[in-house]
């Protein structure tokens, strides 16, 4: 490599800092660093005149090193990077600091000790410029295609969206045919329209009207060219990296071939085996070959395996005129590769059966909502009526019993969401077909959160919908006439109550769908402490997994209603989209780099990464190396504070820059008070400093700052070396311990500090001298406030002697 | 032979001579033996617990202390007794800091909970260490045509996380044990609500009413007979009959038992060898009945 | 630096109190949906006494209410209640928890310083008489063995057990 050139531009945002700080004085000092070639001088270098100065100085061949002193770094340090790649420079060898918010704002006070701070910074600056390599952008291949897991109403839309943006999609349902929930559900809130309609695909050149919305079975989606349903089918392996996933599928026997069956309905007529017809809550049976309603998707027939005799009967094979039945079809596995996953596997009903109080699976007209779904549904197993299921009998006391298993510690301690307005729609539905039935809804709290949802509420009183505010204590059966009883206190009217009942509905908590823990499993991808699947940020990436190219989608993360499930089905599938569309991920090498030949054998690293990017590798003399995924690594430096043999730098992080960093702030104090090194991660903790800095908030010039990527890049030795560079004291300063930005880091670093304290007291070192710190961006009063008391307690504490030290 | 430490509590020695004859008896002719160890005191049920309950903990570890020493699990006639010792074996065992708090009163006596050692209830020993067939075998007696109302009261059955008797919602141990003996168990409304007993001696009316209404609830259900398991049910149920004929003016006549009087009685003990004269409502119909 | 002095200084809530007591500690769970009150076999059968309205009042900081009132003492411990709360709160150990606060607060009904008493003196809530005692050998069952009053006492004086029952001076 060439010599290195630095060249270093000051701003002073329009003369403000220079009010505060001495710019000469901090031209002399820069011009007296060696290896700096460059200094210049203006009101701002992030635009304009003063970025072309740097881009010509770049183009000249004067500078190969650039640091900018500049306000709102944050911000600036963009443009400026991009400048300066665009002027042939490797944009990595750029460094950026703020004198303003970090430096003469919060020490406008005291500006000779703030300049003598800003020589520090600068010449930290500087020797991390000085030590800085080039990061190569890295290029890996993604497949333009994407696999959706659920084909329930999540699953449907954000397949249609991505087949419509070109992708090849391949959608895999567990069950023998798709809509998952809704399909059950007949009719959705706030809408009270058919549960079953979709967009229509943009392939539907025929209904293709931004207004139309299209029952699944005629929207044309089973015709969309390059989607692939897999009904029947489940994923039962996945390996490979994002952009390229090898995806394993097993396709159960349908034992009828999509390709032949024409549903002429013949072989339904023959079966002789028929049982309770668990889809429609039992109130019917089907035969051993059957679908579930008439319109689904695939619109072909099953045979049910637990139930039909093959070849000992046989008789629909003899009817079908297509030959479509095949009995000896037999599980088939297939792979397939994809860039992404989406993961739409939804929820389903709480097996309300484990509360024995309310007997339900014990009383037949205990039921719950989805049950009385189907009913209420005209394609229904009741045509519409509502019926007690022990002697088919209309209904015409009905009482709703919210909150069965949720908001309950003894099962699920969370609000399940929905359960309140599927009720009221429910009563309402009932209350409107039958004016008649004396409806009743038990409940703890009514909660109708969103656009129209109270108008249930309301409409329900008006209907005369009463409402009892308690949770009844149990359901009871009269032993001579059958009916219900349920045994309620309204606690409003300070009254017991024994409602007697046709039917009890029971509205149980929504609970992630079955096999969700085995395909969290497969995927590598966490669930939350409710078992649903759990985002990487609830507010800002609600669609992502901590894995790229995982993603998840509709009610596998939390029950959702019907519109808010769709929202979430199109927003990720821009998600998934803006991954994959350009067919190749770019991704810088910021990342971790293993000296393999002092790594060996343990374990450690791997089993720390919060993404899983480590793996161990045999190596030609037989012992173990970790070799990082430059892809799936996201340059956190978890790994590095963890190898116990320092054998794991991060490119961009490399423990001498560091270590030069900190030498360089503290070399300069200039201040009469003790030096305080903080160590921030470029997350929280250093917007943290910044906005202390925004707001003016004053704290001493001998507290001086150092940012690392993540806390949890940090060994215990490091804090040591900071005292030996002159530190008094230190303090870490990270993201909250489960806000961390890379899972972990902070907690991590909480685990060293603790460690380092006790060495430091094994040394006769004042364990207060070191301090860990949790704080985000809207905390810089905390950090304030914790830079003027650390700088207290150590003026208290006196001067650190070390041996030999400084 | 399996050997327990007996723990006998305040109301059984003081007033249900009945219940411990007929539970001695039962199980020595089924092989368990009943150790009486000295020392044993008031096992600090509700009564004390509402006082202070970290004095109720103390006690009813110092009395499982004295069969750790012993060596011996712990069994218990009385719910009140097993329900005191369960939920304090069960606490202690399960919280250390706790654990340690109790340990330094009770130093203060010498003594040290270690959590050793189990506590059962009677039915529990039946069930477990006898078995329902080999007690099936033993039955010489049948009581065939005897309709018993099994009634568990509140303390074998709740809490149900610390106790672990049986499933608090459906329990079968007492109506298994009742079908064992030849007898019919009869199901009731409200079979596992309370007995009033604990309300007796503050709030006589209250408890009275409670009582009354599992009296009916038995009646209404053909019932010859209640069972219970627990000296304050019996008492609120037996002695409770002629207070609500006195107070209510409501008559019942429902002969209640302990289960271990029926056991005794079907493995062929002479009634005459129970004591049941003890009993305020007359028990004779139901001997004629079964013998 | 104000507000944390005025914090100190600030006493706790009588929720905070039956929080921190043994028992205690599930109260502030309840959200009040009313199982326990419709699993009480006693409030089904009288006003005097609501568990809920119990938790509530005392979740309110009505103290006075609720400890010199006899709703408190009306529980009959079956655990019904605490075995259907949705929240787990414990609220039979609870009810435990405000009698414990009562009772230091000298409102004891008569009947709990007469078990007091009787257990200070022979060990036993209940006296064994002489008369039963005597009549045991002749029904066939073995002679009592002693109670370990004396080890008991020693207990009670550690937890300050025997102090405890002493009713104020115009309690009723």
């Amino acid at each position: 490599m060439d010599d290195v050139k630095v060249g270093v531009f000051l701003s002073d945002c329009g003369k403000q800092l220079s009010e505060i700080l001495d710019f000469n004085a901090l031209t002399d000092y820069v011009k007296s660093v060696s290896g700096v070639a460059m200094i210049g001088r203006s009101s701002e270098f992030w635009r304009g005149e003063g970025l072309q100065f740097i881009v010509d100085a770049i183009k000249g061949g004067k500078i190969n090193r650039v640091v900018v002193a500049e306000s709102l770094p944050k911000l600036s340090e963009v443009n400026i990077v991009q400048a300066v790649e665009k002027a042939g420079l490797n944009p990595y060898l750029v460094e950026v600091i703020d004198l303003k918010d970090h430096c003469a704002w919060p020490h406008r006070g005291t500006p000779s000790e703030a300049t003598e701070k800003a020589k520090a910074m600068l010449l930290a600056a500087i020797e991390r410029a000085k030590l800085l390599e080039p990061i190569e952008k890295l290029e890996f291949p993604a497949l333009k295609s994407v696999l959706v897991i659920g084909g329930g109403i999540a699953g449907m839309q954000t397949a249609i969206d991505l087949a419509d943006l070109g992708f090849e999609v391949h959608l895999v349902e567990k069950a023998p045919f798709l809509g998952g929930l809704a399909a059950r559900a007949g009719r959705f809130f706030p809408t009270d329209d058919c549960a079953i309609c979709i967009q229509s695909p943009a392939s539907d050149v025929k209904t293709i009207t931004h207004t139309s919305k299209k029952c699944v079975y005629r929207s044309g989606f089973s015709a969309i060219p390059n989607l692939n349903i897999l009904a029947n089918s489940k994923v039962v392996g996945v390996e490979g990296v994002p952009g390229n996933y090898k995806v394993t599928i097993e396709k159960k026997p349908r034992y009828v071939n999509e390709l032949k069956c024409v549903r002429c309905d013949l072989c339904t007529t023959v079966c002789p085996v028929e049982v309770p017809d668990e889809y429609n809550a039992k109130l019917k049976t089907r035969k051993a070959i059957y679908m579930n309603i008439p319109n689904v998707h695939p619109p072909v027939y099953i045979i049910d395996e637990s139930v039909c005799k093959f070849h000992d009967c046989a008789k629909c094979v003899e009817v079908c005129p297509t030959a479509a039945i095949e009995l000896d079809q037999k599980s088939e596995r297939s792979t397939m590769n994809v860039g992404g996953i989406i993961v739409a596997t939804g929820f389903r009903e709480f097996d309300s059966s484990i509360i024995k109080e309310y007997h339900y699976g014990d009383y037949p007209d205990v039921v719950t909502n989805l049950e009385l779904a189907r009913m209420i549904d005209g394609f229904g197993p009741t045509g519409g009526v509502i019926v007690r299921p022990s002697d088919r009998k209309p209904a015409k006391k009905v009482v709703f019993v919210q909150c069965v298993g949720s908001r309950d510690r003894r099962y699920n301690p969370y609000c399940s969401s929905i359960c309140c307005m599927i009720s009221l729609k429910h009563a309402a539905l009932i209350k409107s077909a039958y004016p008649g039935t004396d409806v009743t809804i038990c409940y703890i709290d009514i909660r109708t959160p969103g656009r129209e949802h109270e108008d249930y509420y309301e409409r329900a009183r008006e209907m005369g919908i009463k409402f009892v505010k308690g949770r009844p204590t149990e359901i009871l059966r009269d032993p001579e006439t059958n009916r219900l009883i349920v045994d309620v206190e309204d606690a409003l009217a300070k009254k017991f109550l024994e409602i007697d009942a046709d039917l009890v509905v029971l509205a149980p908590a929504m609970v992630p769908a079955e096999g969700t823990k085995e395909l969290a499993e497969i995927l590598g991808i966490e669930l939350d402490k409710d078992g649903f699947f759990k985002e990487y940020n609830a507010k800002l990436r609600p669609t992502e997994t901590k894995l790229r190219g995982i993603y998840l989608c509709g009610g596998a993360t939390f029950p959702k209603d019907a519109p808010t499930a769709s929202l979430h089905a199109h927003s990720v599938a821009i998600k998934a989209a803006k991954f994959l569309i350009t067919g190749k991920i770019i991704k810088d090498q910021r990342t971790a780099v293993v000296h393999e030949d002092y790594c060996g054998d343990c374990e450690f690293c791997p089993v720390t990464c919060p993404y899983g990017a480590i793996s161990l590798e045999p190596t030609s003399e037989d012992h173990l190396v970790a070799r990082i995924s430059d892809l799936l690594c996201e340059g956190c430096g978890i790994c590095v504070g963890t190898c116990p043999l320092n054998a794991i730098e991060l490119r961009h992080s490399r423990p001498n820059q560091m270590l030069a960093q900190m030498k360089a702030l503290m070399s300069v104090n200039g201040t009469s008070k003790p030096l305080v090194l903080v160590i921030c991660c470029s997350e929280c903790g250093h917007t943290a400093v910044d906005s202390s800095g925004m707001a003016m908030m004053q704290y001493p010039a001998n507290v001086r700052v150092m940012k690392v990527p993540c806390t949890g890049i940090l060994q215990v030795h490091q804090f040591l070396e900071a005292f030996k560079a002159g530190a008094q004291g230190v303090m870490v300063v990270g993201c909250k311990s489960d806000g961390c930005h890379y899972e972990v880091g902070s907690q991590k670093a909480e685990k060293k500090v603790e460690l380092a304290r006790i060495l430091l007291k094994e040394y006769g070192i004042d364990p207060e001298r070191l301090k860990m710190f949790n704080m985000v961006f809207i905390e810089g009063n905390k950090f304030a406030e914790a830079a003027q008391t650390m700088t207290e307690r150590l003026e208290k504490l006196g001067s650190l002697q070390l041996m030999g030290g400084s | 032979m399996t050997s327990y430490a007996l723990f006998l509590g305040c109301t059984i020695p003081a007033r249900q001579s009945n219940y411990e004859l007929s539970s001695r008896k039962a199980l020595a002719k089924l092989g368990i033996e009943l150790v009486d160890l000295a020392n044993m005191t008031c096992c600090a049920p509700p009564p004390v617990q509402s006082i202070d309950l970290e004095t109720s903990l103390a006690v009813a570890a110092y009395n499982i202390c004295l069969a750790e020493e012993a060596d011996l699990n712990l069994i218990t006639l009385c719910s009140g007794c097993f329900e005191s010792l369960s939920i304090a074996n069960a606490t202690l065992k399960a919280d250390e800091q706790l654990k340690a708090k109790i340990n330094r009163i009770l130093s203060e006596a010498g003594k040290e909970f270690l959590g050793s050692k189990e506590v059962k209830h009677l039915l529990q020993v039946l069930v477990d260490d006898v078995g329902l067939e080999r007690l099936k075998q033993r039955v010489s007696k049948p009581l065939s045509n005897l309709k018993v109302a099994a009634f568990y009261g509140c303390h074998v059955l709740r809490p149900s996380e610390l106790l672990k008797f049986d499933d608090p919602e459906r329990p079968s141990i007492l109506e298994n044990l009742i079908e064992t003996l030849g007898a019919k168990s009869v199901e009731y409304r409200n079979k596992l609500k309370c007995c009033g007993g604990l309300l007796r001696g503050f709030s006589d009316d209250l408890a009275l009413d409670l009582a009354r209404e599992k009296l009916a609830n038995t009646t209404k259900a053909g019932a010859d007979c209640i069972a219970t398991l627990c000296p304050f049910c019996f008492v609120a149920l037996d002695l409770g009959q002629l207070q609500i004929k006195s107070k209510l003016n409501e008559t019942f006549d429902m002969p209640v038992f302990h289960y271990s009087e029926l056991l005794s009685l079907a493995l062929g003990i002479d009634p005459k060898e129970l004591a049941l004269e003890a009993h305020k409502v007359k028990t004779d119909k139901i001997i004629s009945k079964i013998s | 630096m104000e507000h944390v002095i005025e914090e100190k200084a600030t006493s706790l809530t009588f929720s905070d109190v039956v929080k921190g007591r043994l028992g205690g500690k599930t109260m502030t769970l309840c959200y009040q949906c009313g199982t326990c009150a419709s699993s009480c076999p006693v409030a089904k059968i009288t006003p005097r006494f609501n568990p809920r309205e119990i938790i509530k009042l005392s979740l309110l900081g009505e103290k006075d209410e609720v400890i010199s009132g006899d709703a408190i003492w009306l529980c009959c411990s079956c655990y019904n209640c605490q075995e259907r709360c949705p929240q787990k709160v414990e609220i039979a150990d609870v009810i435990y928890a405000l009698r414990n606060i009562a009772l230091k607060e000298g409102y004891i009904p008569n009947i709990y310083s007469e078990f007091a008493s009787a257990l200070l003196n022979d060990g036993r809530i209940v006296k064994v008489s002489r008369f039963v005692e005597n009549k045991r050998p002749t029904i066939g069952l073995p002679p009592l063995q002693p109670t370990g009053v004396d080890a008991l006492r020693k207990i009670l004086s550690a937890t300050g057990f025997d102090k405890l029952q002493q009713k104020k001076e115009g309690v009723s």
